[in-house]
């Protein structure tokens, strides 16, 4: 790398202009429009020309407001059941590392690939599609596989009144069956960019390890704890980092399947979400600022403190 | 056996993908007999229609996808170049500048976005999207390649300098040979992010004509309501340039996942 001290810099100068348009970019897009929901937050906004001074009112209001503390509480839930999809890819990744043939394995990872190339859209609406009471799949394969009689079986003992025979449950159209549905999508849940990158990982493993372990005789699982998992700890934790910011601000998911209102009764709100409507919806943008600021600063939190268990563990 | 597993799994993620395929090509009427199988005769005219209603959307798509990824890289590589090869004064603070962004979710960001391009009289325009595209994948791109300039050996810089390369010269003939599978990997991220971006095209463009496929896919499950046959004929055709895309660059991609998994 080369130092240029101030002194050289009249002769350097043209260097700047390589960083100037990514910054000024950056600028514009990204530090203003922050900087300007910081500011909006304080006022009563309808996004256009209307402004009245508010002072903390709508963080006030946002504190108080029961749909946003659903709201939470609904990504709270994605938040884990995502930490529980995490484990297919995992297992799946180790699954390929393990096999012997090269050959085979190379001809999987290309087939893993596969699903990450159709858009996210066909999914979701491929998605929305399999949940439809009449004519989706979901229910069909439920019914086919001997599920539908298991969850008809512990509907009557918990009494919910959901999976009855003779119905056909409508998985974004009930209530309570919102977040399950939310849940479910996407099984089997192997992220592509997950099982390769974890792969990528796992290729740096010594086979000596493996040596050593075969002569101790270990097993399979204990192969997995003690050799694996530990050497792929930096990608899966820094999979859940990324998992949990993106989970806690993503909104798209529930806009499409479920519509602006997140669903029936508002189960599938979240907080993206309901910034998204306050503004363009209800016209109130200035809420929808502060409430945005809110899970701006929910997610700052939370990835702080994980980096400072990620130091304590180191 | 683990062969069994892996199929298992493969099976169940191509599932809705082989479900999409077999619908495409039914009426309504084999629909509702029969979903799951593959039934003759297969209506090819369920493709002609769905072509009608997301082509031009697809044309959109790949307009700003590929303006979008390639400003983006153009831009980035500069930046890089700034920052991997030199420390100027000042790069500390500009540096933190592009660090910060890594951190800070964008969600607050959407509706005073929203306001900004209209006071720049950009909205409904298809460049709003590929401005703020190429700002958005700024700082990743330009965080991994500083990692990948730093590594290139001062020797080559300087060779070229006592050439008499400018600075735009040492970056065509240094930087981006040197980066080649790094930035495939990047130009098929930033591409498929792009190709993706849904809520900020949604509420920023009106006209009909300008709406890239995510955005038409979505209003077309809304208004072809059970019309599944050319509703997943669309799909399909919104799956098939990207496929594309990974067929061409497959082995520069895992190649370059792989480079930047182990420097990460």
């Amino acid at each position: 790398m080369k130092q240029v001290s101030i002194h050289n810099v009249r002769y350097y100068w043209r260097v700047y202009l390589f960083v100037l348009p990514s910054l000024l970019l950056l600028l514009v897009f990204s530090y203003f429009p922050t900087v300007s929901a910081v500011y909006h937050s304080f006022f009563n906004w309808d996004g256009a020309d209307i402004k009245i001074f508010i002072g903390w009112d709508n963080f006030r209001r946002a504190l108080t407001d029961e749909v946003l503390g659903r709201a939470f509480i609904v990504v709270a839930i994605l938040v884990l059941a995502n930490l529980v999809k995490m484990i297919p890819s995992i297992v799946t990744a180790v699954v390929i590392h393990r096999l012997r043939s090269d050959g085979w394995a190379h001809v999987y990872r290309v087939l893993f690939v596969v699903p990450m190339i159709v858009p996210a859209m066909v999914w979701l609406l491929i998605w929305k599609y399999f949940f439809d009471p009449s004519y989706g799949i979901w229910n069909k394969l439920l019914s086919a596989t001997g599920g539908m009689a298991v969850l008809r079986l512990i509907d009557g003992v918990f009494g919910w009144g959901v999976f009855v025979k003779g119905v056909e449950p409508a998985w974004l159209g009930r209530q309570e069956l919102i977040v399950p549905a939310l849940i479910i999508w996407g099984f089997p849940w192997v992220g592509v960019v997950g099982v390769l990158i974890y792969l990528a990982g796992l290729s740096q493993i010594d086979n000596q390890v493996y040596e050593a372990g075969e002569i101790d005789g270990v097993g399979w699982f204990r192969k997995f704890l003690n050799i694996e998992l530990p050497l792929i700890m930096t990608q899966v934790r820094l999979n859940l980092v990324l998992m949990i910011i993106s989970t806690l601000q993503a909104y798209g998911l529930v806009l499409v399947l479920l519509g602006d209102a997140g669903g029936p009764g508002g189960a599938g709100m979240v907080p993206g979400l309901y910034m998204f409507r306050k503004a363009f919806v209800d016209q109130e943008a200035g809420y929808a600022c502060a409430i945005g600021l809110l899970v701006f600063v929910a997610i700052l939190g939370l990835t702080l403190i994980n980096n400072r268990i990620v130091r304590v563990s180191k | 056996m683990k062969h069994a597993f892996i199929w298992g799994i493969l099976m169940m993620s191509f599932f809705p993908m082989y479900l999409m395929a077999v619908i495409s090509l039914k009426s309504s009427k084999q629909f509702f007999a029969n979903p799951w199988l593959p039934t003759p005769p297969f209506h090819w005219e369920n493709w002609r229609i769905a072509w009608g209603m997301v082509g031009q959307s697809i044309g959109v798509s790949v307009f700003v996808c590929v303006t979008v990824t390639v400003v983006t890289l153009v831009l980035a590589v500069f930046a890089s170049f700034f920052f991997g090869r030199f420390r100027m004064p000042g790069s500390g603070i500009l540096w933190a500048i592009f660090l910060v962004l890594l951190l800070m979710p964008a969600i607050a960001n959407l509706i005073p976005l929203f306001s900004l391009l209209r006071g720049l009289r950009l909205l409904n325009t298809l460049s709003a999207l590929i401005l703020v595209g190429a700002s958005g994948g700024q700082v990743f791109c330009v965080y991994v390649l500083k990692h990948f300039v730093e590594e290139i050996p001062g020797d080559l810089f300087e060779a070229a300098e006592m050439d008499g390369a400018s600075l735009l010269q040492q970056v065509r003939h240094v930087v981006v040979p040197m980066s080649g599978p790094i930035l495939a990997t990047l130009a098929i991220l930033r591409f498929v992010a792009e190709w993706n971006s849904f809520v900020l095209p949604l509420v920023v463009l009106r006209d009909d004509a300008k709406l890239p496929l995510a955005v038409k896919l979505y209003q077309l499950e809304g208004a072809y309501v059970q019309e599944w046959g050319p509703l997943m004929a669309a799909y399909s055709i919104a799956s098939i340039p990207i496929i594309v895309l990974f067929l061409f660059t497959m082995q520069m991609f895992v190649k370059g996942l792989s480079a930047g998994a182990i420097k990460g």
